[in-house]
């Protein structure tokens, strides 16, 4: 057992973001140069988006501490741009992150919301209004694929930017697990009410399509268990994840797959803020009583 | 149970070897508030202060304020006249049944003994401990390996005494000379056993030990070996326990040393004699680096019993940051405390052993020990 700091842990989760990255380039950068799709520079796009995530940090912390810190908003934002959708406009992410990040701040004084949630669906949000979205790259719009499950596994499904290598996902999570400070029972319970959902879901109706959800075992191992947004008692964070697993399954039935971990994330943290602020209530009560 | 090895990335050169320092120049011994005394006046006794006894003869030089127990007293500063001028002998009997040792005991301020000598009428198992928590430290298996005769001999006692069925010698399984030492020594003694544990923090613990060699810690005394030795000292040689062995360790020590020194000597002239430093800019702490207590001058502490160990460890600079809420500090307790929680409320709680694995854990660099275990806020909690 080995003590770390906030640093070392930023830092090892930042490369272990590496090969997410690098997928991302292949997958949404590579392929489409190689259909023709894109011109040279735009096969960089994940990587743009993490500098620029990297920039408002850098600009945040000028502005507020006067010296860069390596912390956990630093990978937060990090984690948003690889959520990202392959058609965000560069310009439109800068400006939204310029906004939301000392807003998002400045919420999460009054309550622990989990921070990349906010700010993804509140992008999201923006770029379903104002313009024609989509979450699909210009290959997958273009074109007509029929995947194996080996395929989606790989990462070839429709999701974000740099979050859909369902395999390399499942490659870090036992690493994760060896530290202490990864709240590992939060993906377990997360992924296994939401199979375990789907695969009931897929017996009652023989739909199998959201089975396979590359954004929610993402976010399921690296967004979830953020240590600021999730509870640390071992009662608490299987209670945290069978809720999410619930809300995602049936938002992705209902609404929307892609989003269904984010929303459902959103929700219970807001769930959890209510819940700690009614039992404050009440002390307050019971002690003025 | 959860038993942790610490991967402390700190690099200690450490000593197995036991310095005497039994000349000090001057030695601090703590009195009550508004008591006055002429300066000059000569001292051989200690009548003011019961937990210690005056451990040389000279005058009384000054006056200082020393930090005992965590807590601020005034204290006299008597200049050593080397003329060695001291409360005698103890006249203690050959002890030869238990109630005789039970007195001797007493006699002696072995008070956690007594305790556990009361509290149970029957020992099947004599453990003698020589298991150092911390890797700043070797101090009880040096001293198992410099008095292993004395030791021995003492064993041999209490073996009479408590009528014990099996007495183990334990000591941590690490690569070092003194254990091979050692156990050609315990080798040719058939009535003691041997036995090497994992190198795992918390063994130094009663319960935790007796869990992890599978023995039952209600009939099982737990002694250290420097109890041992203190034993041997105050029941066999019949000696005022007026010294003691501490050690000096840490990576901003060109080399960890351990010393035996007289009670009441101060750490800076401990320091001065035997502390060889890499770097002048250091931290103190007190009784070891997890376990123990930080202290911030060295001027203000004076070797007493209750100090085994100080480390001087060089300072990096790691702020204290906000909690992130990673819970590490829950998993590792040993005593299953919500760690976050007291931290929180700023309240302590009393089932707290002060292992210090909470504070080591913790990424944000909290100082969770000093609250969790603070006996003030404790009763908050409890």
């Amino acid at each position: 057992m080995q003590a770390k700091t906030i640093k070392n842990l930023v830092v090892t989760n930042l490369l272990i973001l590496i090969p997410f990255v690098l997928y991302g380039i292949f997958k949404n950068g590579y392929l489409l140069y190689e259909h023709h799709l894109i011109n040279f520079w735009l096969i960089f796009k994940p990587l743009y988006l993490v500098i620029i995530a990297f920039l408002v940090k850098l600009m945040g912390d000028l502005f507020s501490y006067h010296k860069f810190k390596i912390d956990y908003n630093l990978l937060c934002l990090i984690l948003v741009a690889l959520i990202m959708p392959y058609n965000i406009n560069l310009l439109v992410f800068f400006m939204s992150l310029i906004i939301l990040y000392p807003l998002s701040n400045l919420v999460n004084r009054y309550g622990n919301i989990n921070k990349v949630c906010l700010i993804y669906l509140v992008i999201i949000l923006i770029n379903s209004i104002f313009t024609n979205f989509t979450y699909e790259s210009l290959l997958e719009s273009s074109h007509t694929f029929s995947f194996t499950y080996f395929d989606l596994l790989l990462g070839r499904s429709v999701g974000g930017i740099s979050s859909t290598c369902i395999l390399a996902s499942l490659i870090i999570y036992p690493y994760l697990t060896f530290s202490i400070y990864y709240k590992k029972e939060i993906p377990l319970t997360i992924n296994i009410t939401y199979l375990g959902l789907m695969f009931i879901y897929y017996l009652v109706t023989q739909n199998s399509a959201s089975l396979l959800n590359s954004d929610l075992i993402f976010a399921s191992i690296l967004i979830c268990p953020l240590p600021e947004y999730s509870p640390t008692n071992r009662l608490g964070k299987i209670i945290y994840g069978v809720i999410i697993g619930f809300l995602a399954f049936l938002i992705a039935i209902f609404f929307n797959s892609t989003i269904s971990i984010y929303l459902a994330t959103l929700v219970t943290s807001l769930l959890l803020n209510f819940l700690i602020w009614g039992e404050n209530q009440h002390k307050k009560l019971a002690k003025r009583a | 149970m959860n038993l942790y090895k610490i991967d402390d990335q700190r690099i200690i050169n450490l000593s197995n070897h036991i310095y005497d320092y039994l000349s000090p120049n001057k030695i601090y011994i703590p009195i009550k508030k508004r008591m006055t005394f002429k300066k000059n006046t000569y001292i051989y006794k200690n009548t003011y202060y019961d937990e210690y006894l005056t451990s040389i003869s000279g005058t009384i030089s000054g006056y200082k304020k020393i930090l005992l127990q965590k807590k601020y007293l005034p204290a006299l500063e008597i200049t050593n006249d080397f003329k060695e001028n001291m409360a005698s002998k103890l006249k203690t009997k050959k002890i030869t049944n238990r109630e005789e040792l039970i007195r001797a005991l007493k006699d002696n301020h072995f008070n956690s003994i007594v305790e556990k000598l009361l509290a149970q009428e029957h020992f099947t198992n004599l453990i003698i401990s020589s298991i150092d928590e911390e890797k700043y430290n070797v101090r009880e298996l040096t001293i198992l390996k410099e008095y292993y005769e004395e030791i021995i001999e003492t064993i041999e006692l209490l073996q009479k005494i408590l009528k014990v069925s099996s007495t183990l010698i334990v000591a941590k399984n690490t690569s070092s000379e003194s254990i091979k030492k050692v156990k050609s020594i315990l080798g040719t003694y058939p009535s003691i056993e041997f036995v090497l544990t994992a190198d795992k923090y918390l063994l130094s613990y009663p319960d935790f030990l007796c869990e992890y060699l599978n023995i039952f810690p209600n009939d099982t005394l737990i002694l250290k070996t420097s109890e041992v030795y203190d034993l041997y000292l105050a029941l066999i040689k019949k000696r005022c326990l007026d010294t003691l062995i501490v050690a000096l360790t840490g990576d901003a020590l060109k080399k960890s040393k351990i010393i035996r020194t007289k009670v009441g000597v101060s750490l800076e002239e401990l320091v001065n004699n035997y502390g060889e430093f890499i770097t002048n800019d250091y931290e103190i702490y007190l009784n070891g680096y997890l376990k123990g207590w930080k202290v911030n001058k060295i001027e203000d502490i004076i070797m007493t019993p209750d100090i085994d160990t100080v480390v001087f460890n060089v300072k990096k600079d790691v702020e204290e940051e906000k909690c992130i809420n990673c819970g590490a500090c829950l998993k590792v307790c040993p005593m299953h405390i919500n760690v976050k929680l007291c931290y929180l409320k700023n309240v302590g709680n009393s089932k707290c052993l002060g292992c210090g694995l909470c504070s080591y854990i913790c990424p944000a660099k909290l100082s969770l020990k000093e609250i969790v275990m603070s006996e003030e806020n404790a009763s908050k909690n409890d």
